[in-house]
């Protein structure tokens, strides 16, 4: 079914961040750190311009929330609205500066004279002295599986930062109110996350959020920028409204990043090429500070450790370094394809070094009875990881030759996704003949609208264009691909009870615990011998999210995360130089993929639904940019002879063949 | 300095600094949010306008340059073919890259394009959610209508 | 990303924009290039002179067997440029379709770039660059007009007003690596007849057939085997 929200978009009607205009409205730009680290000895400001500096912020000023999970450790970093003695990486903002246009208050920042004295940068997360975070897990008897080993398999990994780019930058607008509170419109994944967010940062509690159409998030937009809050700041101490939004070099140098992680993996194998234990040290590169999903990333790769195999013992460490760089968070995918890289990475070692065919190692050890407990403590509910393999197999077509000037190389890349979890809320109202949905859970681009339309219609028995979707908040928001098996299902239920209890109206909070969507991709290559050149001949995206409510817009969730992957794999790759300085400042330094790079992708769907929840849900948002990253590194590994990481430029692809 | 530009057949007439973009006066000088700044610097295309007829990056543009000249908005476009295929297949997420690709393919009606031809012709414009296959798929059907 | 304030002027005549040309001064045809570092406030001109308005320099024609390009000729205007095939296929590398609409071919000789396709077509195709300035006109050789990273001979003071072309030899070739469709190339070459410009190995295009002068050993690789 084709999407109700298009058309106001089609004709230009969408109201993004940026788009909001409100009366007397002031705008901000930052002064922004140009050194890696560097102490900064003093501030002075420009005569007549209104400046904020970290000197300037009261004691209930916070700076962003950090938020603790089990098993984590958590250094005192959380990020601060402003710099105030150090600055920690370039880009970091130290002074606000508010002026009547955008370009003018660019004018004024340059105004500001900040007194610098640089300091050694920490670039490498391998040997950075502090940490930011630390995470450990074990379960099953580890030392025992490597002791009973035929063979102990070692490969390292690393993987470099990705820059998210949503087409849409960050964005907000605070704007005081009559009762002395603040509005900020924010450009984010969820309403409440996000005022809660801004309340803690700013230490006051009569702030309340606007969520408007929202141009991409993929992760960045999960947690507010520190320049929400210093936005926030300036409205209130100005009386006006105060607009901030990003700029793409903005973007480029403080948006918070995603992946960077190098890792060590052991995996201990039996004679028969059974799996005994796996066990892994990593070191993500978390940057400068703390934001609240800072360590998710390295956390959800710690647990999806062993991905789709049965392996009965795992140990994992976390090493989230404190770098002088940008920090990172969650970025599409936030962990899984990494999991999916280091786990798929080390069956295909296996298979190199035993002589046997990863195919065959990989039935041999999927996990095959539902529910399944891994040895970290996730709980997967439900898949068919087999049928999934064999699917992409028929649709992939493997091949490989590495005689000749092409070298061509098939690869597999299995998945586990965690997905959903916590709660949602959702009401359902019978108002004048039509059916009125109100939904916690905002949208930005996924289509919510039109799937929970479809959901009510189905489960009331009327058509979807007599059902209306609100978003008014309630509800946890828009991330991990939770939507449908979340959201979606609160909306069943609160039908369900519409219907069972015979009111006017129904509400229901939905809460479950995880579900683990999986899939398998499957991608042939060719790597041109004499140049590194890589061409990516197909790729076989086979998704099981459970049941597909909307296989249109399934499917463009397939494609877009699978583009997004593909970005990983062929050109995204923000580096620093050997001091510390950013090297991806824009899009002529950073590359995303255009519609000419594409290759052919067939996607298809292998349905197991999941019992947790009452449309059999588990989440599609994030499985293309999963799967395809160890799909074709696999690929390229076949086609070389050997393990590669990514990105798969010519250069690199030609270094390693000749 | 004064600036008169015909934006969608309707005259605007402004007072700009030289230094603002087109970009800028089409949105916040004349209100006309359809058109979207994802990078100013030329590469994403969000900000694809027509100057009199044809596609151009209105970041890379200032509105003193406009001056006197027509310029098509996405909010000048008429529904039709072209946004009826982008519905049906699905060829947009979030929406924040569609006016431009609009703009930018509203320009090519009446050429008989091929796959190639159309991701080629598409190069200019960044979209981050839907990997673009069923924007190609949007687009053959809507040249072909 | 607001571009610092400057004069903008937009002369309606070639030698009233002559007049207006000095040290503080930045010339904005196609603005392509420009505009991005205006934005970045990476170029910081006291003022703009606007060349758009000035009549009579959009021309692309043959000429006596010569291809003569004025001055606001735009990148598009070389795509259906059947007598000149280099011209065409190197501009196809250039940018997109919006950018090609815009940006002009003598902007992009002028600016430089190292790992731009037109100044190395340009260089292979012998082409002669016409330049004016308040005082007279010069004609300088392709191999004489590009002399370092985004550097040409062109003083503050001078305009190329029009870059000639001669007869297209029937051998030629254009091959170039770029990370995505329509970026700087990472390396490439132009070939028409025995004349060979390299480009994106170095400060500028360099007319040579040794691939020796390649410091960096992929390149070399890339280059040997596409042009071989």
């Amino acid at each position: 079914m084709p999407r109700r929200e298009d058309e106001r978009v089609l004709r230009g009607q969408a109201q993004y961040l940026d788009d909001v205009h409100l009366d007397g409205m002031l705008h901000v730009a930052f002064v922004r750190s140009p050194f890696p680290r560097a102490r900064i000895g003093g501030i002075a400001k420009p005569d007549g311009v209104f400046v904020l500096t970290a000197a300037d912020l009261g004691p209930e000023v916070r700076g962003l929330p950090t938020q603790t999970l089990p098993g984590i450790e958590l250094a005192d970093a959380a990020h601060p609205v402003l710099a105030r003695d150090e600055a920690r990486y370039v880009g970091q903002a130290v002074a606000a500066v508010v002026a009547v246009s955008r370009a003018e208050a660019e004018d004024a920042a340059e105004l500001v004279e900040v007194d610098w004295e640089p300091l050694d940068a920490v670039v490498d997360p391998r040997a950075a002295p502090e940490w930011l975070y630390r995470y450990s897990g074990s379960g099953g008897d580890v030392e025992g599986g490597f002791a009973r080993a035929e063979h102990t398999i070692r490969q390292s990994f690393s993987i470099p930062r990705i820059v998210t780019s949503p087409i849409e930058t960050h964005g907000a607008i605070a704007a005081p109110r009559p009762d002395g509170g603040l509005t900020v419109w924010a450009s984010a994944q969820g309403r409440d996350r996000t005022r809660d967010q801004l309340r803690h940062a700013l230490g006051r509690d009569d702030v309340e959020v606007v969520v408007p159409d929202v141009g991409g998030a993929f992760g960045s937009k999960g947690a507010i920028a520190p320049e929400y809050a210093a936005t926030a700041l300036c409205a209130a101490a100005l009386g006006r409204p105060v607009k901030w939004t990003e700029d793409r070099l903005e973007n480029f140098l403080a948006a918070y990043q995603g992946r960077g992680l190098e890792a060590d993996v052991e995996l201990a194998v039996d004679g028969e090429g059974r799996f005994l234990a796996i066990r892994a040290r990593l070191y993500a590169d978390a940057g400068a500070y703390l934001y609240p999903t800072t360590p998710t990333p390295g956390q959800t790769t710690a647990n999806l450790l062993c991905g789709c195999y049965a392996i009965p013992a795992c140990a994992v460490e976390v090493y989230g370094a404190r770098t002088t760089k940008v920090p990172v968070g969650p970025s599409r995918g936030a962990g899984r394809p990494e999991a999916a890289l280091l786990v798929e990475g080390m069956v295909e070692e296996a298979g190199r070094q035993l002589g046997r065919d990863p195919v065959e190692l990989r039935r041999r050890n999927f996990v095959r009875e539902f529910p399944h407990r891994t040895p970290l403590g996730y709980v997967y509910d439900s898949g068919d990881f087999e049928r999934c393999l064999d699917r992409a197999l028929e649709l992939v077509r493997p091949e490989r030759s590495r005689d000749g000037e092409r070298l061509v190389g098939t690869g597999i890349g299995c998945y586990v996704e965690r997905a959903g979890g916590m709660w949602e809320t959702a009401s359902v109202a019978r108002e004048d003949g039509r059916v009125v949905v109100t939904a916690g859970s905002s949208p930005h681009g996924q289509g919510h609208a039109t799937t929970f339309a479809q959901i009510a219609a189905d489960e009331l028995g009327v058509p979807a264009e007599q059902v209306e979707v609100r978003f008014e908040g309630g509800g946890i928001g828009t991330f991990a691909s939770r939507s449908v098996a979340m959201a979606g299902s609160a909306v069943a239920l609160a039908c369900r009870k519409l219907l069972a209890e015979g009111g006017d109206s129904a509400t229901v909070r939905f809460e479950s615990d995880m579900v683990f969507s999986s899939g398998c991709y499957a991608a042939v290559v060719e790597v041109e011998r004499a140049t590194g050149r890589l061409t990516i001949l197909r790729i076989a995206a086979v998704d099981d999210c459970g049941r597909v409510v909307n296989p249109l817009l399934a499917e463009g969730q397939v494609y877009g995360g699978t583009a997004y992957g593909l970005g990983e794999c062929l050109v995204e790759e923000a580096r620093t130089d050997e001091w510390g300085n950013p090297l991806a400042t824009s899009f002529a330094s950073y590359h995303l993929l255009t519609a000419a790079e594409i290759p052919p992708v067939e996607p298809a769907f292998v349905e197991t639904p999941s019992p947790l929840n009452p449309l059999g849900a588990k989440g599609i948002g994030e499985g293309g940019s999963i799967g395809v990253l160890p799909a074709i590194a696999n690929a390229v590994g076949d086609a070389c002879g050997r393990k590669i990481d990514p990105p798969f430029g010519a250069e690199k692809l030609w270094e390693a063949i000749r | 300095m004064r600036v008169s530009v015909e934006i969608n057949g309707r005259p605007y007439e402004r007072d700009v600094e030289p230094r603002t973009l087109l970009s800028d006066f089409v949105r916040h000088d004349c209100g006309l949010t359809g058109t979207h700044v994802g990078c100013e610097h030329g590469v994403c295309g969000a900000c694809t306008v027509q100057l009199d007829g044809v596609p151009v990056r209105s970041c890379l543009l200032l509105a003193v340059q406009a001056d006197g000249r027509s310029v098509r908005t996405v909010e000048g476009l008429e529904w039709g073919p072209l946004q009826e295929a982008f519905h049906a297949h699905h060829g947009l997420q979030c929406g924040f890259c569609t006016p431009g690709i609009l703009i930018t393919v509203d320009a090519l009606r009446g050429q008989a394009l091929d796959d190639a031809q159309i991701r080629d012709a598409l190069a200019g414009n960044l979209c981050r959610c839907t990997g673009y296959v069923q924007i190609v798929e949007a687009v053959k059907e809507a040249l072909n209508a | 990303m607001k571009p610092a304030r400057f004069e903008y002027a937009a002369p309606e005549s070639l030698d009233e924009a002559l007049g207006l040309l000095d040290e503080g001064s930045k010339a904005l045809a196609g603005g392509q290039s420009l505009v991005p570092l205006l934005n970045f406030r990476l170029a910081r001109p006291e003022r703009l002179v606007d060349l758009n308005r000035i009549p009579g320099c959009d021309h692309v024609r043959e000429e006596g067997g010569s291809l003569r390009i004025g001055m606001l000729a735009r990148q598009v205007q070389l795509t259906e440029l059947e007598a000149w095939p280099l011209l065409r296929d190197a501009v196809d590398h250039v940018g997109h379709p919006q950018t090609r609409n815009r940006g002009t071919v003598c902007g992009s000789a002028a600016h430089a770039d190292p790992a731009a396709e037109l100044p190395a077509a340009l260089l292979a195709l012998a082409a002669r660059f016409h330049v004016r300035s308040a005082s007279g006109t010069r004609v300088v050789a392709a191999e004489d007009f590009f002399v370092g990273y985004l550097t040409t001979v062109l003083e503050p003071d001078e305009l190329l007003v029009e870059i000639e072309v001669p007869p297209h030899p029937p051998q030629w070739r254009f091959v170039e690596y770029a990370r995505t469709h329509g970026d700087w190339a990472m390396v490439g070459a132009a070939v028409a007849g025995d004349r060979t410009a390299l480009f994106a190995t170095g400060d500028r295009p360099r007319l040579t057939r040794d691939l020796a002068v390649v410091d960096d050993p992929w390149k070399r690789a890339f280059l040997e085997e596409a042009l071989a």
